[in-house]
């Protein structure tokens, strides 16, 4: 009987136990920070001009600001493209890819890794390597284009028409492979005469990868949608490296805009309210997924 | 008759749409490849843009010189593993609490861990470098490590891993006297060991190739990883880009990644088959 | 089971080298260490080259120790420097930055004025008096002395003088010589470009701009610390000739140009004619090049004029650190500045030297002697203007980038562009004024 009772105990803490490293790491190396960042968002300090270096309380005077900049409209504009132009499509190719490669034929596994080894490649390598390839003229990719019949412009990163353009194709080139393992997990895990019936046979491939393989694949889908959103705010370095935010400001994006005004302009106070909003708009889509993802589900 | 030769063109037609894109999406590696093996004196131009005069491992020579190389690949080493024991740990109890247990605030604890996943570490430079200097950890492996011992994206993948474990089987080992320790180490991780192994291999790969917080949270050879050395090969500074000493570079860092993903790669991709994900 | 088993070992095993490796003791250091935060790019072994003069000034001053930490490219080493000092750490006690960032460290408190040190070095005025005039542009502010050049640069033109003796041309010596060689030199097949006249990047656009102004007789910015010119017609029509480059003359392609990586490979493989980029690049061309490389100064508007501006990066020394290590690194910063050491690093990595006395040394005369290019290149600072500082200088850059993209993008016309970059630039310096 008192066996029992210290057990009961000891499970009525132990979850918590359990999850508190997690939850610490978290807290200190996430949370404060973040909080920090809210915190220091209400005040003004610049550290480039001397009477503005000490912070003062301005309220929301940085969101304001912000708000009612033209330019924090354009890199909203900025983001929202590169966001519709990369994440759909990245995840589309995911899921072809997963479809070309969970297939029992040979070499396969090559064909693997080369839709994924781009994942493992430094971005900062991968955009160097792609900055050669947009070279005007000779550089491989408008070579490519050319051998295709394309005949249009092809100052990648110097027109800004091209520009963010061409860092979403360098994100969906180095995302796509990422994403297909996941759809890959996915389809081995699907019931396999249904599978088979969803296979590559025949007229009705279209209908049955719509009728049956997606819906079954939804929470993978939920899962992979949240990490491309995510990624598509967090990666910038091939911006640096391709155009840095370039040509006027057509490819900066919301990160890249933050880094700005943080490590160029030394504001640490409308950077800090930069980040809050960077925050707060990963939050609202992050658990607006994660609500219809974990719908009907019985557990957390 | 005419349906079967019209099921064998279509898989035909998707082995070679396979192959296309295959080639198309391995193009930048081969070039990297090919041109870290040009002589540096041969510079790329129109219609030459692929293998130069002659092949050479030059650059491979240059560039190992031009960086403490080998000091770096045992930090990173260290960084990596480091950062994967600890996480597989912390991860996993995590993970176990948040599948076995019921518990008040469980939904509210889950979506703050979560909150990792979605705030890039890149904004928030300044207040975790003051955390690591009050912990004393500036300039160790320690300091570049300790902001992901928690991982949300872990967490989350193996609780999914956990869920899939038929509840009968907890059940019964929950009636016959199992400790928690029990139950997760002989029901809960064996079937989701392949996992553990894919989360594994995101992780290192994640965390081989971080370079912007090392850069900051370490200064001396003792403790900076790979990345800090591929870094001086892609500041194009003053000069034009350097593209046989950067490839080379590049493949150096990367080398052993490949090779790792080459040995796991069945596995890494089989393990998703039981990482219950759907 | 084996297989669990093995990886509970392995992991163990894993973890523990971990936690050792990161918890190994640190090396004890001597009296007074001092940390030197140092750009890197792939331009010379650099590293190599500064860890030789490292070791050589510790056996001169064996109490001191050098801690050179080379953290990627100027902004890595600016981001590293700001989060140390902002996240409550002790910044390095010298660092190279760039020479603009001059207003910005200086009102973050960050920097410390070099007056002091200058004044009790008894040959420190002669000491200051040395250093090329145009290096130090940008080192002065509020009546002191905040920097000391060492990496240094400046804009040039290098030309195929093959491709120019081929076709009979001189090099240029005024805008439109320029813009008829370039086009005279341009080739097609069919209506494909094959070899440009002329490539000037434009990607990060403001520096390699800045000759095409001073050599029209108006730089972009003036005497004051918040003063800018972008709107000034001399201005405008430099814009205007950038333009007229490609539009006008057909020497150049056309729109914005983010082919800084590019430009030096594409002359040196015959791409191009005309290259507009940085001293920095001279020995990678002349190594690359099988041809005869022409460096001079960017061509001016008028017959017989001629432009630069200098660039790179200044010896900065720290505030808020032990005055040991400020005394250090100031004998440091000495060392450096030898006139022998200045040549052997402007020989070793194709920057320039930064004092005068560097060019009177017997190496640097025979080093001269023998690459006459490096004599036409230092040339070049003698028609050189100050480089792009002022204060608020990230917003202002950005503004004068954003316009005068726009302008070579034909989005806007020059002076339309000019006239908005101007009217934005004083807004966002009205608090200096």
């Amino acid at each position: 009987m008192e066996k029992e009772t210290a057990r009961s105990r000891i499970d009525r803490y132990l979850p918590y136990l359990l999850v508190l490293p997690t939850f610490a790491f978290v807290s200190l190396f996430t949370v404060w920070p973040t909080l920090s960042a809210l915190y220091r968002s209400f005040f003004q300090q610049r550290l480039n001009i001397a009477k503005f270096r000490t912070p003062t309380f301005i309220g929301l005077g940085n969101y304001a600001d912000i708000f009612s900049d033209p330019h924090f409209h354009r890199v909203l504009g900025n983001t929202l493209f590169y966001i519709i132009g990369t994440v759909p499509l990245s995840i589309l190719l995911g899921f072809l890819f997963a479809m070309l490669v969970n297939r029992k034929v040979r070499n396969v596994g090559l064909a693997r890794l080369a839709f994924f080894h781009t994942t493992i490649l430094p971005m900062v390598s991968a955009a160097t390597v792609w900055m050669f390839f947009f070279t005007p003229g000779y550089g491989l990719f408008n070579t490519a284009l050319a051998a295709l019949g394309y005949s249009g412009p092809q100052n990648w990163t110097g027109s800004p028409d091209l520009a963010l353009l061409a860092v979403m194709i360098v994100a969906i080139w180095k995302n796509a492979g990422y994403y297909m393992i996941f759809y890959l997990a996915g389809l081995q895990n699907l019931p396999t005469p249904l599978y088979e019936a969803a296979g590559l046979d025949g007229a009705n491939w279209w209908q049955k990868i719509w009728s049956l393989t997606l819906p079954l694949l939804r929470r993978t889908t939920l899962f992979i949608t949240t990490i491309a959103f995510i990624d598509a705010f967090r990666t910038i370095d091939h911006i640096f490296v391709l155009t840095s935010g370039g040509p006027s400001e057509a490819s900066t994006v919301l990160l890249y805009y933050l880094w700005q005004k943080r490590f160029e302009q030394l504001d640490i106070g409308l950077s800090s309210a930069l980040t809050v909003i960077l925050i707060l708009v990963l939050l609202v889509f992050t658990i607006t997924n994660f609500r219809v993802s974990e719908k009907g589900e019985e557990d957390v | 008759m005419s349906n079967k030769f019209r099921i064998r063109a279509g898989k035909l037609a998707v082995s070679f749409l396979t192959l296309g894109l295959s080639l198309l999406w391995l193009t930048p590696v081969f070039w990297t490849l090919i041109a870290s093996l040009r002589p540096a004196d041969d510079p790329l131009g129109r219609g030459n843009v692929w293998f130069g005069y002659t092949l050479t491992l030059a650059n491979y020579w240059r560039a190992w010189s031009m960086a403490p190389f080998g000091e770096y690949y045992l930090n990173t080493v260290s960084l990596v593993l480091m950062i994967l024991g600890v996480q597989l740990v912390t991860v996993t109890i995590a993970a176990f609490a948040f599948t076995y247990y019921q518990f008040k605030g469980k939904k509210a604890l889950f979506f703050f861990i979560l909150l990792q996943m979605m705030i890039p570490t890149s904004a928030l430079l300044a207040p975790n470098f003051s955390t690591i200097s009050k912990l004393g950890l500036f300039d160790t492996i320690l300091a570049i490590g300790i902001p992901y011992f928690g991982s949300a994206f872990g967490t989350f993948l193996l609780r999914q891993a956990f869920l899939e474990v038929p509840r009968d089987l907890v059940d019964a080992g929950t009636i016959d006297g199992c400790s928690w320790w029990q139950l997760l180490w002989h029901i809960y991780l064996p079937p989701s060991l392949p996992t553990l192994i894919a989360f594994g291999l995101s992780s290192v790969i994640w965390h081989w190739n971080e370079f912007l917080w090392p850069l900051i949270v370490t200064n001396s050879p003792n403790s900076r990883p790979l990345t800090t050395g591929l870094v001086r090969f892609t500041q194009l500074g003053e000069i034009g880009a350097q593209w046989s000493l950067l490839t080379a570079a590049t493949l150096l860092v990367v080398g052993p990644l490949f090779i790792i993903f080459l040995i796991f790669q069945r596995r890494f991709i089989q393990s998703f088959v039981h990482s219950g994900l759907k | 089971m084996t297989l669990r088993k093995l990886s509970a070992l392995a992991l163990l095993v894993l973890l523990l080298t971990g936690m050792l490796a990161a918890c190994a003791p640190k090396e004890e250091a001597g009296p007074v260490t001092i940390q030197v935060y140092y750009p890197v790019a792939v331009d010379a072994p650099i590293a190599a080259i500064f860890d030789g003069y490292i070791e050589k000034f510790q056996e001169q001053n064996p109490n001191i120790t050098v801690e050179a930490v080379y953290s990627g490219g100027y902004g890595d080493v600016k981001t590293a420097i700001q989060t140390t000092i902002d996240g409550g750490g002790e910044p390095p006690a010298l660092a190279v930055m760039l020479a603009t960032d001059l207003y910005d460290l200086v009102n973050a408190g960050y920097i410390l004025a070099l007056d002091d040190y200058i004044a009790a070095d008894e040959d420190g005025a002669a000491y200051m008096q040395d250093f090329i005039a145009s290096f130090m542009e940008n080192s002065h502010y509020d009546g002191k002395t905040w920097s000391i050049p060492f990496q240094r640069s400046a804009v040039l033109m290098y030309y195929n003088a093959d491709f120019f003796a081929e076709a009979g041309l001189e090099p240029p010596d005024s805008w439109a010589a320029w813009g008829e060689a370039g086009q005279a030199l341009t080739q097609k097949d069919s209506d494909e470009v094959t070899r440009w006249g002329i490539e000037f990047p434009s990607g990060w656009p403001y520096w390699l701009f800045q000759p095409l102004a001073i050599g029209n007789g108006q730089n972009i910015i003036g005497e004051g610390d918040a003063e800018v010119y972008f709107d000034d017609p001399k201005v405008i029509e430099a814009v205007q000739f950038y333009i007229d480059l490609s539009e006008k003359y057909g020497a150049m392609a056309a729109g914005v140009q983010s082919i800084w990586g590019q430009a030096p490979t594409d002359l040196a493989s015959g791409q191009t004619a005309m290259i507009v980029h940085s001293s920095g690049s001279l020995n990678t061309l002349l190594e690359q090049a099988d041809f005869e490389v022409g460096v001079m100064p960017l061509p001016g508007k008028t017959a017989g004029t001629y432009a630069s501006v200098p660039g790179g990066g200044n010896l900065y020394l720290f505030d808020n650190i032990d005055k040991v290590k400020q005394d250090a690194a100031w004998k440091f910063i000495r060392f450096l500045s030898e006139p022998e050491r200045a040549a052997d690093f402007s020989i070793q990595s194709g920057y320039f030297a930064s004092c005068k006395g560097a060019y009177e040394t017997e190496v640097m005369k025979a080093y001269m002697a023998d690459n006459p290019q490096v004599a036409q290149a230092r040339a070049a600072l003698d028609v050189a203007g100050a480089e792009f500082s002022v204060q608020n200088l990230g917003e202002v850059r950005g503004i004068f980038h954003n316009y005068l993209q726009q302008a070579y993008n034909g989005e806007l016309s020059a002076a339309e562009a000019m006239a908005a970059a101007q009217a934005e630039a004083d807004a966002a310096m009205e608090a200096f004024k």
